[in-house]
C-alpha cells in the first residue's frame, strides 16, 4: 500500500511557524498535485514527506508505518527535484543506478533495472553521456528515471517542469500523465502552475500561507471553490471579483447592490448574512455576457461599462473592460470570430445568476442552493 | 597625441619588463652558470658570464657526497605525508562544517580559524616540548605532525562546498548515501580542481617549510632539503661550483611542480590568500 | 478529523547528524588540540614560569615580562626586525604591482614573464640564501664583480640587513604580483572602456581607474607583507647568524636563542607573546581598515 496520510503536520523555523497544521490524505496510486502561490509552504511539506525537513509537529505515516524520523532513503520514496541534481561526474547510467549501488543492489540488476527505465523514458540511446551533454528536456528525463529505477511506493516531483520552455512543458505534461497511468505508482507533484495542476491532478490541493485552503479532484475546486483564494487561483484569466453589498434576499437568490449602483442577482444561500454586508461577486471570465451592440448596449440591464483592453489570442479574444467603482479591469472571454468591441466603447455586462458565485466578508463562498 | 603617448608608454613598460626579468631570472641562471664549472674557474679572477669549461663535476660531486639524495628522499616523504593527512582532515572537516548541522558548529569553526590569528612561531617551544614527551623529536611524525593543521586549507575547501548547490546532497541522500559517502562520490569529484590546486601548494609549501624542521630535526641523516643546504656550508667549505649544484638540485623538485601546475599553483596560493583568482 | 500533536521533533536533526560530524571532525580537533590550542596555552602558561627547555620549573608570575621591558638586547632585536620590515615592505609592495601591470600588459608573454618572477617564491629558504651567500661573496662574487668593490656585504654591520632585504625581496615578490593580479582582474572592463569614452589615456587610466580599485588590495598586500616581514628569521639565522654583532639578530632570531641555545623557555615564551601581540594588531588593523574602506566606497 503507497498511501500517504499527514496528521497536524507542523513546522516551525525558530519562532516562525510556517506550515500550520495539516491534514491530507493520499490514496495508494493517486496522482496529488500541492499547488500555491510562492511562499505557501508546498515545497516544504514535499520535503517533510520525503525527509529533508523535519516535521516539528504532527505524524507523518507513508503505508500505513509512521515515518516522522526514518531517513529519507529508508522511505520507500524518490524524488524528482527542480534542478534535477544529477551528477555531473556521472553518465545518465551512472546517475540512474547510482541508489542501487549504494543498496549493494548486484551489477547485473542494476543493469537491468536502468535500462527498462530508460526504455520507458526513450533515453536508453543517452545512456554513456554526461548530463551536461544532455539538453534540458533530456536531463529531466534522467531525473525522473532515477527515481523510477527505485522502484518507490511513492514518486515526489518538486515543480520539475519549470525549467523548461512552454512547447516542452506541454510536451512533458502529457508524458507524466502516460507515466502514471503505466506506472501507476502514487504521486505527489508540487507545482505554482494552475495549468499543470488541473490537467495532471487526480486532486488538487491548494495552500496559502502554510494551510490547506481547500482539496479536491480539480472540476470540484474549478466548479465549487470553497473560498475566494482557491477561486481566483485556478483559472486562467482569473475569476473577476467585483466589491458588492447585500440588499435583499428573494427565496435561492441574493439581490446585490454593485458599487456603480446597479443591481445583479446570484444564486446563493445567503440566509446567513445580514443586508447590508459587504461581500464579494466573483464571475468567471467565460461566464460574463457582453452585450456591445450600440442600441442594445445604451438600454437599461446589465452592468455598464467601458472597454478598456482587447487581446485577440487567436482561438478566444479577452475583452478587458472597467467598470465604476471596481479597480481592478474585469476580462470577459469572447469566442473568436465573432465581433469584437472597440477600445473605449461602452458595454453592458450581464450573467447567469447560476454561475456567479458569492464570497463572504472573510472570503468564505455562500453555497448556491441550485 | 593619443598614438604617440601609449606607444611611449608601450615601450616603457617593455623595457622595464625586460630588465626586471632580467634581473629576477638572473640569480638563477648565474648558479647554473657557476654549477656548470670547474670549481676552480669559480674563483679566478678571471670573470666570465659563461663557463670557459663545461662541465657536470659539480652536480656529480654534490650528489656523490651522500647526503644530498638521503635529504630529497626524506623531504619527498615528509612533503608527501603532510599533504596526504593534511587533505585528508581538511576535507572531512571542511564537509562536516559546511554540510552537516551540529549545535555548536560556529563555535569550532570560529575557534579553528582562529588559528589563522596565532603564528606559527609562537608556538614552537611548547611544541618541542610535546614532541620530546611523546618521544617524536627527529623522527619523520615529529616533522609531518604538527603541519597537518592547516586552517587555510579548511577555510578555502569549506568555501568551495558552501557553493555546491544543496540538491546533490540532498538527492544522494534520498539515494541512500551517508555523510562520507556524499563526500566521496559527489562533493570531492566537483571539488576536483581546488583539491588538486591545495594539494600542490601544500606539498610546495611542506617542502620549504625551514622552521620547524629546523627545531625539530637533530641529526644530519634526518634533515630535510632546506635543513640540509644550510649544511652544505661547512661539508664542502668554499666548494660554490658544488654549493650552486646542491642548491639546484634541491630546488629542482618544487620548481618543476610549479612548471608543470603553475595555473593550479597560482590558484592555490591566491585561494590561500583569501581572493579570486 | 483528529489531530496528534506530537512534541518538538526538531532535536532529531541536531543528533542525526551529530555523530557523522565528529567523525569527519575528529581527526582535525585531535590535531588542532594537540598541536595548536595545548601548545598556545602552553606557551602563554610557561611564560609565567621559569622553566628549562626540557623540565617545568616554579611559577613566577609577569617576571619574565617585567625583564622584557627592560631587555636592551630585545629592544634591539624588535628595532632589527622593524628595520628589515621597513626595507621590504615598500619595496616589495611597489614592485609587485609594477611586476602585475607588466604581466596584464604583455598578454603575449604572460606566462613566461609571471613564471619567472613567481618561480623564486616556491623555493625553499636555503637556495635562495646560497645563492645570496654566492652572488655576495666578497671577492669572487658577481655582485662585487658588478659594481667594482670589494665591500663584504654579509659581514659589514651597515650593510647586512640591507642586503638580506634586498634577497629576500627577490625571493617573495611574486606573491605581491599574484595579489596585485587577482586585483586588476577583478576591475571591470566596462570601466576603462567608460573612461576611454570620456577621454582618458595613459596615465589618467591608471590614476582614476586602476589606483583607486586596487586600494583594497594595496593596503592588504602592505598589511601582509609587514605582518610576513616581521616574521622574519630563517634568512637571518642562515646568511648572518645573526650578526655582524647581531645587527640582523630578529625578535624570533632572539626568541630562538633564548629557547634553544640558552635553554631558557620561559622567556623565550614571554618573547614569544609580546610578538604574537604585535602581529595581532597589526592583523586586526588590516581587517579594520579593509573593511573601513569598503564601507567608504559602498
Amino acid at each position: 500500500m503507497a498511501s500517504v496520510r499527514l496528521r497536524g503536520i507542523q513546522k516551525s523555523y525558530g519562532d516562525n511557524l510556517v506550515i500550520k497544521g495539516v491534514d491530507l490524505d493520499v490514496e495508494d496510486g493517486q496522482f496529488v498535485v500541492f499547488v500555491g502561490p510562492s511562499g505557501c509552504g508546498k515545497s516544504t511539506l514535499l520535503r517533510m514527506i520525503a525527509g529533508l525537513e523535519d516535521i516539528s509537529a504532527g505524524t507523518l505515516e507513508l503505508g500505513g508505518r509512521p515515518c516522522n524520523g526514518v531517513d529519507p532513503a529508508r522511505r520507500g520514496i524518490a524524488m524528482v527535484f527542480q534542478s534535477y541534481a544529477l551528477y555531473p561526474h556521472m553518465t545518465v547510467a551512472d546517475n540512474m543506478g547510482f541508489a542501487l549501488k549504494l543498496a549493494k543492489v548486484a551489477k547485473a540488476e542494476i543493469a537491468e533495472r536502468v535500462g527498462r527505465a530508460a526504455a520507458i523514458l526513450q533515453i536508453d540511446h543517452l545512456l554513456d553521456r554526461k548530463p551536461k551533454a544532455l539538453s534540458g528536456g533530456q536531463r529531466q528525463r534522467v531525473a525522473i528515471g532515477r527515481a523510477i529505477v527505485r522502484k518507490p511506493e511513492v514518486f515526489l516531483f518538486d515543480e520539475p517542469l519549470s525549467n523548461l520552455d512552454a512547447a516542452l512543458r506541454a510536451q512533458t505534461r502529457v508524458e507524466l500523465a502516460q507515466l502514471h497511468r503505466e506506472l501507476g505508482s502514487t504521486m505527489i507533484y508540487v507545482t505554482h502552475d494552475q495549468v499543470e495542476a488541473m490537467t495532471l491532478g487526480q486532486k488538487i490541493v491548494v495552500f496559502n500561507g502554510g494551510r490547506i485552503e481547500q482539496a479536491g479532484t480539480p472540476l470540484d475546486l474549478y466548479e465549487r471553490p470553497a473560498n475566494r483564494f482557491v477561486a481566483g487561483f485556478l483559472g486562467s484569466p482569473r475569476m473577476n471579483f467585483i466589491p458588492a453589498v447585500l440588499a435583499g434576499e428573494e427565496g435561492a437568490t441574493a439581490r446585490l447592490r454593485l458599487p456603480d449602483g446597479s443591481l445583479a442577482e446570484v444564486a446563493a444561500d445567503v440566509a446567513q448574512a445580514r443586508v447590508g454586508a459587504a461581500l464579494t461577486l466573483g464571475i468567471r471570465p467565460e461566464h460574463l455576457r457582453l452585450q456591445f451592440d450600440p442600441a442594445a448596449a445604451a438600454g437599461p440591464g446589465g452592468i455598464p461599462a467601458t472597454v478598456a483592453l482587447v487581446e485577440y489570442l487567436g482561438d478566444v479574444t479577452l475583452v478587458h473592460v472597467r467598470v465604476d467603482g471596481v479597480d481592478a479591469t474585469l476580462a470577459a472571454k469572447v469566442q473568436a470570430g465573432g465581433a469584437a468591441p472597440a477600445s473605449g466603447s461602452r458595454v453592458r455586462l450581464g450573467f447567469d445568476p447560476a454561475r456567479a458565485y458569492l464570497f463572504d466578508e472573510a472570503g468564505l463562498a455562500f453555497i448556491s442552493r441550485t | 597625441m593619443n598614438a604617440r603617448s601609449s606607444l611611449a608608454w608601450t615601450v616603457l613598460g617593455a623595457a622595464s619588463a625586460i630588465v626586471l626579468a632580467a634581473l629576477w631570472a638572473a640569480p638563477l641562471l648565474w648558479a647554473l652558470s657557476t654549477a656548470l664549472r670547474p670549481e676552480l674557474e669559480t674563483v679566478s679572477s678571471d670573470f666570465h658570464w659563461l663557463p670557459q669549461t663545461w662541465t657536470l663535476d659539480a652536480f656529480a660531486k654534490t650528489l656523490a657526497a651522500g647526503n644530498l639524495l638521503r635529504w630529497l628522499l626524506n623531504s619527498a616523504l615528509v612533503a608527501l605525508g603532510v599533504t596526504v593527512v593534511t587533505m585528508a582532515i581538511s576535507l572531512m572537516a571542511a564537509y562536516a562544517f559546511s554540510q552537516l548541522r551540529f549545535r555548536g558548529r560556529s563555535l569550532v569553526f570560529g575557534l579553528a580559524m582562529l588559528a589563522f590569528l596565532l603564528p606559527f612561531e609562537a608556538l614552537l617551544v611548547p611544541l618541542f616540548r610535546t614532541m620530546h614527551q611523546l618521544g617524536l623529536v627527529n623522527s619523520y611524525a615529529g616533522i609531518v605532525l604538527p603541519q597537518v593543521v592547516s586552517p587555510v586549507v579548511i577555510y578555502v575547501f569549506k568555501g568551495f562546498f558552501d557553493a555546491i548547490p544543496a540538491d546533490f546532497r540532498e538527492a544522494a541522500t534520498m539515494d541512500g548515501a551517508g555523510p562520507l559517502r556524499v563526500l566521496w562520490s559527489v562533493y570531492l569529484p566537483l571539488s576536483g580542481n581546488i583539491v588538486w590546486a591545495m594539494a600542490i601548494v601544500t606539498f610546495i609549501a611542506a617542502w620549504n617549510n625551514f622552521l620547524w624542521p629546523f627545531i625539530i630535526v637533530t641529526s644530519t641523516d634526518m634533515m630535510t632539503i632546506p635543513l640540509g643546504l644550510t649544511q652544505t656550508y661547512d661539508a664542502f667549505g668554499v666548494r660554490y661550483a658544488q654549493l650552486m649544484a646542491a642548491a639546484l638540485l634541491g630546488a629542482l623538485p618544487v620548481a618543476l611542480a610549479y612548471v608543470l601546475f603553475q595555473k593550479k599553483v597560482t590558484q592555490g596560493f591566491l585561494a590561500a590568500s583569501g581572493l579570486k583568482g | 478529523m483528529e489531530r496528534t500533536v506530537l512534541p518538538l521533533a526538531a532535536a532529531v536533526s541536531a543528533k542525526r547528524e551529530g555523530l557523522p560530524a565528529l567523525v569527519l571532525l575528529g581527526p582535525f580537533l585531535l590535531a588542532f588540540l594537540l598541536f595548536f590550542l595545548v601548545p598556545a596555552c602552553e606557551t602563554f602558561w610557561l611564560s609565567l614560569t621559569d622553566s628549562s627547555l626540557t623540565r617545568t620549573n616554579a611559577f613566577v608570575g609577569l617576571d619574565n615580562y617585567a625583564t622584557l621591558l627592560r631587555d636592551a638586547s630585545f629592544r634591539d632585536a624588535l628595532a632589527n626586525t622593524f628595520y628589515f620590515a621597513l626595507l621590504t615592505v615598500i619595496p616589495l609592495t611597489a614592485l609587485g604591482l609594477l611586476m602585475a601591470l607588466l604581466v596584464n600588459r604583455f598578454v603575449r608573454v604572460q606566462g613566461w614573464l609571471q613564471g619567472v618572477f613567481f618561480l623564486p617564491f616556491v623555493l625553499p629558504i636555503s637556495v635562495m640564501t646560497l645563492v645570496a651567500d654566492w652572488m655576495l661573496q666578497p671577492s669572487s662574487g658577481i655582485v662585487n664583480h658588478l659594481l667594482g668593490s670589494q665591500r663584504p656585504w654579509l659581514a659589514d654591520p651597515d650593510w647586512a640587513l640591507p642586503a638580506v632585504a634586498i634577497g629576500t625581496v627577490w625571493w617573495t615578490v611574486g606573491f605581491n604580483m599574484l595579489l596585485f593580479l587577482a586585483g586588476l582582474r577583478n576591475i571591470p572592463a566596462e570601466q576603462y572602456e567608460a573612461a576611454a569614452l570620456d577621454g582618458a589615456r595613459g596615465w589618467s587610466l591608471f590614476a582614476h581607474i586602476t589606483w583607486p580599485s586596487l586600494r583594497p588590495v594595496t593596503t592588504t598586500c602592505l598589511i601582509l607583507q609587514m605582518i610576513a616581514s616581521l616574521k622574519v628569521f630563517g634568512q637571518t639565522y642562515i646568511l648572518t647568524s645573526g650578526g655582524p654583532f647581531n645587527t640582523t639578530r630578529v625578535t624570533l632570531h632572539y626568541m630562538y636563542e633564548t629557547a634553544f641555545t640558552q635553554s631558557d623557555a620561559g622567556y623565550a615564551a614571554a618573547i614569544a607573546m609580546a610578538f604574537v601581540a604585535v602581529v595581532l594588531m597589526l592583523s586586526l588593523l588590516q581587517a579594520w581598515v579593509v573593511r573601513w574602506m569598503a564601507r567608504r566606497d559602498a
